[in-house]
């Protein structure tokens, strides 16, 4: 279910705090945060934040689509690496075609 | 034979059913157009009135959004996620469910058929 739109949307109040600091600082810095659970809003757009990940602060450059997302959607949390022995199913059945 | 919405023909079942043929108008949106058009629940297609199926079409034409537009938004919606480079688009992406539900097991509409893992004995019944 979706947000009562009378409550507005929920941002962390140090996150406008620092986003005005450094549009008055106009300098382009990573601005970190750690707050993935905040709704992106269109006065952040331009801006690039830090977004932490649960290990470092990912990068994150707002565009003007990204606006009503969570800051936390575009710093994914886990690494996928594969299955190793699907790698080696992969190799098995390559071979195989290609002998065949 | 009707047409409506471009290349749908429903064929000779009731109308109810027939309009749920077409990609977009399910039971809701069915029912809806009944109901504002007046056709009874039992008329069948092939009995309609040259001038309701008119107004059946143009009433879908207008309030409606069906087949192929309906599927391009789709398709644009799913495509902005992948562009976008959020969760959702990278599950998108990746062709895993997109809402958080679990992929150690099941998952098999998202997934696919069950892939062989090499190496791994079939349990002899």
């Amino acid at each position: 279910m979706s947000r009562s739109v009378w409550k507005g949307p929920f941002v962390d109040g140090y996150l406008l705090k620092k986003a005005d600091a450094s549009r008055s600082s106009g300098r382009h810095e990573m601005i970190k945060i750690w707050s993935r659970r905040s709704t992106i809003l269109p006065q952040f757009v331009g801006l690039t934040f830090g977004v932490y990940n649960g290990q470092k602060h990912i990068p994150v450059n707002v565009t003007e689509e990204m606006v009503g997302h969570k800051f936390g959607e575009f710093s994914p949390t886990r690494t996928f690496y594969g299955h190793t022995s699907d790698r080696k199913s992969k190799r098995s059945s390559g071979s195989a075609s290609a002998a065949g | 034979m009707a047409r409506i919405a471009g290349v749908n023909i429903p064929t000779n079942k009731r109308v109810l059913i027939a309009l749920q043929y077409i990609h977009g108008i399910g039971q809701k949106n069915a029912k809806d157009i009944i109901e504002k058009v007046n056709i009874p629940a039992e008329r069948r297609v092939s009995q309609l009135s040259d001038n309701e199926v008119l107004q059946i079409r143009e009433m879908i034409d207008r309030d409606y959004i069906v087949e192929g537009d309906l599927r391009r938004e789709v398709a644009t919606n799913i495509k902005r996620l992948m562009d976008l480079g959020c969760y959702r688009g990278l599950r998108h992406r990746k062709g895993l469910p997109v809402r958080g539900q679990r992929t150690h097991t099941n998952a098999r509409t998202r997934k696919g058929p069950a892939k062989a893992i090499a190496g791994k004995k079939k349990p002899t019944a």
